[in-house]
């Protein structure tokens, strides 16, 4: 079922479009964060941590690839046939949940070494290095991890909205703008705190990219898999009862 | 082997599905027939798990749809709606299904060499004529070698051609036993390849008979011509037997050709013509969903 859902995935050209946008990106981000660092900058375990968070975009990008991989299914109506071969549909939700977490990983192995790839002889280039930390190989874990949970949050969105602009757009708007607003608006009432645990901050307190203060990693990290599961026990709810006509 | 009991489906205050009942016998072909709007659809995807009934159940193979265990290869079905994805390749489309159903991909190229569709197999599907669809939903279908097979209009699209395809290829699934529902709004598309049809108008059963019952029901009297037609109108009204005159000396008779020509040669009556009159079979299935009818058949 797992091999089903890859095999979607892999035979329509939507990935190519996913894989290259995010190449693109983490790219762009790699070499802007080379190109604009200070001298006294260069060599930092500070600025590796920064050419390694170019690999944030496969965040994105997985969470988009989650959504579509359940919408796409209504959009052209394939739905009908998998839920003919699996009439258990909370089997093909999991599946489609398992399934994520190879592009979201290969998302975020390609990033990273192309991120690599483009700071470590740059700078060479510039006489420093690429200075190497402890905490960095935490910190590209986190953001790989991350990515995994952002794919699987995609599904779950996908699973509820199903209609598949506005799941895509609705999504993207609730973490880059809802969140922070609403959280803006709760701080007026000193409630700030309840915005860190929606899951756009949680997951960003968790793999580090976010702001100062919020939660601390692992509490942060519990928190975005609780929104898996409760974004995946909705999406579940939602798609048992239908009729698929 | 299918068995719909009491199925009644309601979307919002729109009743698709009322209160239907009948069951297809193991081994047969039955044609499930109704107008379109008439619920033949929902009944089908209900059939299949797709739908869920208001009230009422179904069940294939004995059990309901969704508890079947490996279901392509117990049951396959054609919907009416294309279910590949435009940016797919046919063969990716069943190489899907086939994992998913965990089949060999060796018998996805069987299917498509079957459905005839080995030569634009690995072209996208949003290229493919909807002759081409339905191959392919055909293809989907006997992916797992299914021993009950629920299509739903697969005639639709098919150029006359591609009909008596379908015809031959349903006719030689039933052969080897198999178990087909096939519904139409056109009863002639499928007269010659059912033995029995299921007729539904408004969500309701106006009609379960086997085809030489419907066959039956087709045939009417006879037309008959005659120099002395008025005697032999007389004739027939003594012996019981309703005619009318409809011109030329031309009666139409609510009896057999044999009786009719019995009859007038036992009174040295001429006859220039005697023909059998048959109604068509369309004319029957019209008949029978016409507003009112399931008065009648119910």
């Amino acid at each position: 079922m797992v091999a089903a859902e890859l095999l979607k995935l892999r035979t329509t050209r939507a990935w190519i479009g996913f894989l290259l946008a995010g190449l693109a990106l983490a790219g762009i981000a790699a070499a802007g964060t080379v190109g604009t660092a200070e001298d006294f900058r260069l060599g930092t375990t500070e600025l590796s941590r920064e050419i390694l968070s170019a690999s944030g975009i496969a965040e994105v990008i997985a969470f988009v690839v989650g959504i579509v991989s359940v919408t796409a299914e209504w959009r052209h109506g394939t739905v009908t046939r998998t839920f003919l071969a699996t009439p258990r549909r909370d089997r093909v939700l999991v599946a489609k949940e398992l399934g994520i977490v190879v592009p979201a990983a290969l998302l975020w192995v390609l990033t990273t070494v192309l991120a690599l790839a483009i700071a470590v002889p740059w700078l060479a280039f510039e006489g420093s290095s690429f200075a190497l930390g402890e905490e960095l190989a935490g910190y590209a874990g986190r953001i790989l991890v991350t990515t995994v949970l952002w794919g699987a949050l995609g599904v779950g969105v996908g699973a509820i909205v199903q209609s598949q602009t506005p799941a895509v757009v609705g999504a993207i708007l609730w973490v880059l703008v809802a969140e922070g607003l609403i959280t803006a608006a709760l701080g007026l009432a000193d409630l700030e705190v309840i915005g860190d645990y929606f899951p756009g901050r949680a997951l960003s307190a968790f793999d580090g990219s976010g702001e100062e203060g919020g939660l601390s990693t692992w509490p942060a990290g519990a928190v975005g898999l609780g929104w898996v599961a409760v974004l995946g026990l909705l999406g579940h709810l939602r798609m048992s009862r239908q009729d698929v006509t | 082997m299918i068995e719909v009991g009491r199925l009644t489906k309601r979307y919002g205050a729109t009743l698709a599905v009322d209160d239907l009942s009948f069951a297809v016998a193991p081994g047969t072909v039955t044609g499930f027939l109704g107008p379109n709007g008439a619920g033949k659809s929902t009944t089908l995807r209900a059939i299949l798990g797709l739908v869920h009934p208001t009230t009422g159940t179904t069940t294939v193979l004995g059990v309901p749809y969704r508890e079947l265990d490996r279901p392509l290869e117990r049951v396959g079905a054609v919907l009416e709606t294309f279910d590949a994805h435009p940016g797919r390749s046919g063969r990716n489309h069943l190489r899907v299904l086939a994992t998913a159903a965990g089949l060999p991909t060796s018998r996805v190229d069987e299917v498509l060499a079957l459905v005839e569709l080995s030569g634009v197999a690995r072209r996208r599907a949003k290229g493919y004529s909807l002759g081409m669809r339905q191959r392919l939903g055909l293809a989907a279908a006997l992916l797992g070698d299914p021993e009950v097979l629920v299509l739903d209009e697969p005639a639709n699209g098919l150029d006359p051609q591609g009909i008596r395809w379908l015809r031959d290829l349903l006719r030689s699934l039933a052969a080897e036993g198999r178990t087909v529902l096939v519904s139409s709004h056109v009863l002639a598309e499928i007269a010659q390849t059912v033995d029995e049809v299921v007729i539904i108008h408004r969500g309701r059963l106006v009609h379960q008979a086997t085809m030489d019952e419907v066959e039956a029901m087709a045939s009417g009297g006879t037309r008959v011509r005659a120099p002395d037609a008025e005697r032999l109108g007389s004739l027939l009204a003594d012996a019981g037997v309703e005619s009318r005159s409809v011109g030329d000396g031309r009666l139409a008779v609510s009896a057999a050709p044999e009786r009719v020509g019995e009859l007038a040669a036992a009174h040295g009556i001429v006859l220039h013509e005697l023909t059998a009159e048959r109604a068509t079979l369309e004319e029957v299935f019209l008949e029978l969903t016409r507003p009112g009818s399931q008065e009648i058949e119910a």
